[in-house]
C-alpha cells in the first residue's frame, strides 16, 4: 500500500515538473501569441496582453498557471479566441481515445498471439515469416504504412472509406496504421520471453507431467511473458491513446494529435501546455497502472 | 559462450550504399532538382531514361532518390554522433560519481524523457529557429539545427546504457587498485574506464542510428525535417504520400522511397541486434 502511495506521489510530482518545464519553455521562446494576425497597434496588442494577463511578470504567470491546474482549468485558449482550453480538448480526447483503444486492441491481439505462436510452432518457415514481417513493420515510418494501407484498401480494393469518422468502417485503417507497429513490438518482447520461459526448469517439469498442449501454453509459456508486456505497455498506451499526430492527420480525425503541433507553433501557451499536461498526466497514470498490475500479478515484484 | 560471428552480407550491403551515397555528384544523373514540366509523373521505365520514373513536377527519381540517400544517411550520421557526444559524459558523470550525485541525475533523466518527444522537438526546432541569423553568423545552417536537435531527443538511452556500464566497470579490482594508488578521476576515466566503454558506445552507435533515420521520416511528414531543394527519404515518401490519391496512379513515388528507407533500416536493424549480442546489451 505505502509503495502504490508512494508511486502515486511520483506521479503527481513528476506532472507538476513536466508542466513547469514546458511553462518556461514555451514562454521564454521568441515570438508571441498574437505575432501571426495582421499587424497590431501596440494599444489593442496591450488590451489583449491585459486580457489574458499576458502582462503580468512570468513567475505570477506561472502560479495563476498552477493554480488553474489544481483546479483543471487551463483557461482561454489564445488561438481560438471565445473557446477554452477544456473545451477543444473535451471535443478532441474521445476521438483520439476511440483510435488509441482500437489500435492497443489489434496491437495485443495479433502481438500476442504471433509471439506466442512464433515460439510454440514447430514450423521454422512461419516463425522466420513472422520475424521478418514484424522487423519490417518496425522499419516502416508510421504514414507510410498508413500510406500503404490506404493505396490497398481503399484505392486499389474499394473496400475501405479513406478519411472520416463517422461510420464504423473508417475506424479500420487508422487502427491497423497505429496499431500493427506496437503490435510488432509487442511480438519481439513476447517471443523473447516466451522462448525463455520455454527453456525453464518449470515448463520441463511441466511437460513431464503430461500437461496438454494448451495448458502447457497459457500457463507455462504466455504467462511468464505478461509480466515485460504489461511493464512495456503502460507508457506504450499513453503515448498511443494521446493518438499519434501522424495517423490523425492522414485520416483527417479530429483529436488531440494536431493540438500537437499547431498550439506549440502558434504559441498558444494555454493550450500546448493544456495538451503537455494531459499527454503527461496520461502517461503517469498508465504507467502506475501497469505498476499496480505487475504487483498484483506478480508478488515477487512486491518487495522491490 | 561462442559469439555470432557479424551479419556479413548485410555490412557489405550497407558499406555499398554508403559508397553509392558519397559518390552520388560523381554519377553521371539528371539534376535533382529541376523540374520539367512537360515530362511529369511518368513511370519507371527501369531500361531507358528516367529509369525510376518521375515525380509531380517532372524531377528526375533515381537521382533524388540518391541524394536523398545523402541526406537521411548523414543526418543518421551525425544526429547519433551528437547523442553520444552529450549521452556518454552525462552517463560517465552519473555512473562514477557519488550515489547523490547519480541519483540526481538520473531524476533529471526521468524527468526529461517524460515530456512529451513531440512537443520537444517543437520546441527545440522553433527556438533554434529563432535564433538561425546569429547561428548561421558561426557556421551553423539549417542542416546542423538540424543535426543538433535529433541528437537530443536519443541521449537519454545512450547515458543510461554508459551509466550501466560504469557502474559495472567501476566495481572492478584493477580500477579500485589504481584509485588507491591515488590516480585521479580523469585519468581514472582515461585510462581504464574508457577503453572498457568503447564496444558499448559502438553498439550504441548502431542502435541509435536506425531510430533517428526513422524520426527524420517522422519529422519531415510533419513539415519539419530538411528544407527544399534539398531531399532525404522521408521527405520523398511524405510527397509520395502527397501525391496519393484515387485517380492518379503514381504509386512508384510513395513506394520507391519506402523501399529505400525500409531497407536500409532493415540491415541496420540486423546490425544492430547482432552488436546488442555481441556486447550483452539491454537497450
Amino acid at each position: 500500500m505505502i509503495n502504490v502511495l508512494r508511486r502515486l506521489a511520483f506521479a503527481v510530482l513528476n506532472i507538476l515538473l513536466v508542466h513547469a518545464v514546458a511553462f518556461f519553455m514555451l514562454h521564454n521562446t521568441r515570438g508571441g501569441p498574437f505575432d501571426s494576425n495582421r499587424q497590431l497597434s501596440p494599444e489593442t496588442l496591450a488590451a489583449l496582453e491585459q486580457r489574458y494577463q499576458l502582462n503580468e511578470p512570468l513567475v505570477t504567470q506561472y502560479l495563476n498557471s498552477i493554480k488553474g491546474l489544481a483546479t483543471l482549468d487551463f483557461g482561454p485558449s489564445l488561438q481560438y479566441q471565445g473557446t477554452s482550453v477544456q473545451q477543444l480538448l473535451a471535443d478532441a480526447i474521445p476521438t483520439s481515445l476511440g483510435l488509441g483503444l482500437g489500435a492497443l486492441i489489434i496491437a495485443l491481439v495479433i502481438g500476442l498471439w504471433a509471439g506466442v505462436y512464433c515460439t510454440v510452432s514447430r514450423s521454422k518457415w512461419k516463425a522466420t515469416l513472422l520475424r521478418l514481417s514484424s522487423s519490417s513493420l518496425l522499419a516502416t515510418p508510421n504514414f507510410v504504412l498508413a500510406g500503404i494501407l490506404i493505396s490497398i484498401f481503399a484505392f486499389k480494393l474499394r473496400m475501405l472509406p479513406v478519411a472520416g469518422h463517422a461510420q464504423l468502417s473508417s475506424w479500420i485503417l487508422p487502427c491497423l496504421a497505429l496499431g500493427l507497429p506496437l503490435a510488432a513490438q509487442l511480438f519481439v518482447l513476447v517471443s523473447h520471453h516466451a522462448s525463455q520461459a520455454k527453456t525453464s526448469n518449470a515448463y520441463r517439469s511441466a511437460l513431464a507431467r503430461g500437461l496438454s498442449a494448451s495448458a502447457l501454453r497459457n500457463n507455462y509459456v504466455l504467462r511468464p511473458s505478461l509480466t515485460p508486456v504489461l511493464a512495456f505497455i503502460g507508457p506504450a498506451t499513453a503515448g498511443i491513446l494521446t493518438g499519434s499526430l501522424v495517423i490523425e492527420q492522414i485520416f483527417s480525425l479530429p483529436g488531440l494529435g494536431t493540438f500537437f503541433v499547431q498550439a506549440a507553433l502558434a504559441r498558444d501557451y494555454t493550450l500546448a501546455l493544456g495538451v503537455t499536461v494531459v499527454y503527461t498526466a496520461t502517461l503517469s497514470c498508465c504507467t502506475f497502472i501497469a505498476d499496480v498490475l505487475i504487483m498484483k500479478f506478480d508478488p515477487r515484484n512486491e518487495a522491490v | 559462450m561462442k559469439r555470432k560471428s557479424p551479419p556479413r552480407w548485410q555490412i557489405a550491403l550497407l558499406l555499398c550504399i554508403c559508397l553509392i551515397a558519397v559518390a552520388t555528384p560523381l554519377l553521371p544523373l539528371a539534376n535533382f532538382s529541376t523540374m520539367q514540366p512537360q515530362q511529369t509523373l511518368v513511370a519507371p521505365q527501369i531500361t531507358t531514361a528516367p529509369y525510376l520514373g518521375t515525380d509531380a513536377q517532372g524531377r528526375d527519381m533515381l537521382a533524388r532518390l540518391l541524394w536523398g540517400a545523402r541526406i537521411s544517411l548523414s543526418v543518421g550520421l551525425f544526429g547519433t554522433l551528437v547523442a553520444l557526444l552529450i549521452g556518454v559524459p552525462f552517463g560517465a558523470v552519473a555512473g562514477l560519481g557519488s550515489a547523490r550525485r547519480d541519483n540526481i541525475l538520473m531524476r533529471v533523466a526521468d524527468a526529461l524523457e517524460s515530456i512529451p518527444m513531440v512537443v520537444f522537438i517543437l520546441f527545440m526546432l522553433s527556438i533554434l529557429q529563432e535564433y538561425r541569423i546569429e547561428l548561421a553568423s558561426i557556421g551553423f545552417g539549417r542542416l546542423q539545427l538540424f543535426f543538433f536537435a535529433i541528437g537530443l531527443l536519443f541521449w537519454l538511452p545512450t547515458a543510461r546504457v554508459v551509466r550501466a556500464e560504469c557502474k559495472r566497470i567501476n566495481k572492478m579490482g584493477f580500477v579500485d587498485a589504481a584509485r588507491s594508488q591515488g590516480m585521479s578521476q580523469w585519468l581514472l576515466f582515461k585510462r581504464h574506464v574508457l577503453p572498457q566503454l568503447w564496444p558499448s558506445i559502438g553498439s550504441m552507435l548502431i542502435i541509435t542510428l536506425p531510430r533517428v533515420i526513422l524520426m527524420e521520416a517522422f519529422l519531415s511528414f510533419l513539415g519539419l525535417g530538411v528544407e527544399a531543394p534539398a531531399v532525404s527519404w522521408g521527405r520523398l515518401a511524405s510527397d509520395g504520400m502527397a501525391t496519393l490519391n484515387p485517380l492518379v496512379d503514381a504509386g512508384w513515388l510513395l513506394y520507391l522511397p519506402s523501399l529505400a528507407l525500409v531497407g536500409c533500416l532493415l540491415l541496420f536493424q540486423s546490425l544492430a541486434r547482432w552488436a546488442r549480442d555481441y556486447v550483452n546489451l539491454d537497450a
